[in-house]
């Protein structure tokens, strides 16, 4: 490539990962799982720091414990359910899929996993706050 | 046939020069297509836009690029299917390739890895000839061509013209240079049918096994959706992993 090229930054580049404007299902599903993904990532971090408060004594323990059964924070749970969810779901249509299963009903497919994901998500949503 | 006044806002770059779009109004029938319309921006507005076109029919894929963020080939598309009546029509170059000028964009890196499949570009399964032309007047008799001495059967060109469209709409080629991509896994797919050789099969299998090959595909189908030419390369890329996976497990048993 010479240097004249316009060629933009694999950064900016990775940001089409989310650009769903015009496009179909399947690139729905694409940009789905990898924000689901980042965000499960995060969790994961933030879990790991929340964990650590274990080491600072039962006191600091059980006021994070009060603070996790707050409403607000019932709904972050909430959230990461649905993260879980459709990640998980999403995935196994991504392997069946990956295994050449499905694959021209791959939207349908897609389709039903969500739905499965709603019903379970609006089930444990009920459970978490009528709990 | 009705006369259209269309604007284009047309992406425009020139080395050194910060790229920016450039909108031109032009008056095109309604039974133009939207290369029709380029040609007329660049005869009657500007001389100095840059596009690729050749055939005009979708043979050779020169023309490729994004008409209101979405891949396809202007010379086969209809001002009517993509023009809402109001808005400026959006025309980008494809993503994911180097660009060259407005909306030409440097292809030599998706033809070499076209080329890693060393596909042949006949096959032996579609044989043109001997036509049969049933509206012949009386009496017509066609001579059979005979086959290139070269060539072991005289067949059509795959279904992929190389337009580099998929290419463009796989959202995995954005983050990495390397992956060979639908076009080029969808040609090893093809050679792969076409050999009985076990070790040119192991090549072309180890080749979608690479780290750049078709595990690299996370199921965003949308070089399938792109395609103009319907080869569904997705399905090629899930049929060559499941040739792969099956043969590490006939490889696990065997130990």
């Amino acid at each position: 490539m010479t240097m004249a090229h316009l060629e933009y930054p694999k950064i900016r580049r990775a940001g089409r990962w989310f650009d769903v404007r015009r496009r179909k299902l399947g690139m729905w599903a694409y940009a789905l799982n990898r924000i689901t993904g980042i965000g499960l990532v995060v969790y994961l971090y933030l879990h790991l720091a929340v964990l650590s408060l274990l080491s600072r004594g039962p006191g600091s323990w059980d006021s994070f414990v009060s603070l996790a059964r707050a409403p607000y924070f019932l709904t972050l749970d909430v959230i990461l359910l649905a993260g879980i969810l459709i990640h998980g779901l999403n995935g196994l249509r991504v392997t069946l899929t990956g295994f050449d299963v499905g694959v021209k009903a791959q939207k349908a497919l897609f389709g039903v996993l969500m739905l499965v994901a709603v019903v379970a998500l609006g089930a444990a949503a009920l459970m978490i706050f009528g709990g | 046939m009705t006369m259209l006044e269309v604007s284009l806002q047309i992406f425009r770059y020139k080395a050194g020069e910060p790229p920016h779009y450039d909108t031109f109004t032009i008056q095109v029938a309604d039974t133009a297509h939207v290369l029709d319309a380029i040609d007329i921006a660049w005869a009657v507005h500007d001389h100095s836009l840059t596009f690729r076109r050749a055939c005009h029919h979708s043979s050779c894929g020169a023309c490729a690029l994004r008409i209101d963020g979405v891949e396809k080939l202007p010379c086969v598309t209809p001002i009517t299917d993509v023009w809402d009546g109001h808005s400026p029509l959006r025309l980008d170059p494809l993503r994911n390739f180097p660009i060259v000028s407005d909306l030409v964009v440097d292809m030599s890196g998706f033809f070499q890895r076209m080329s890693a499949s060393d596909l042949a570009i006949t096959r032996h399964s579609e044989p043109l000839l001997p036509l049969t032309v049933d509206d012949l007047p009386a009496g017509v008799q066609l001579e059979p061509v005979e086959p290139p001495d070269n060539l072991p059967g005289f067949s059509r060109f795959e279904s992929c013209i190389e337009c580099g469209i998929c290419m463009s709409a796989c959202p995995t080629v954005a983050a990495d240079d390397r992956f060979l991509g639908p076009a080029g896994l969808a040609a090893i797919y093809r050679a792969r049918q076409e050999t009985d050789d076990p070790q040119e099969a192991a090549h072309l299998l180890a080749l979608a096994d690479g780290e750049h090959g078709v595990w690299r595909c996370h199921s965003a189908f949308e070089c399938t959706e792109a395609c103009p030419q319907a080869v569904d390369p997705a399905r090629k890329i899930m049929a060559l992993r499941r040739e792969l996976t099956a043969q590490r497990f006939k490889k696990r048993r065997r130990r």
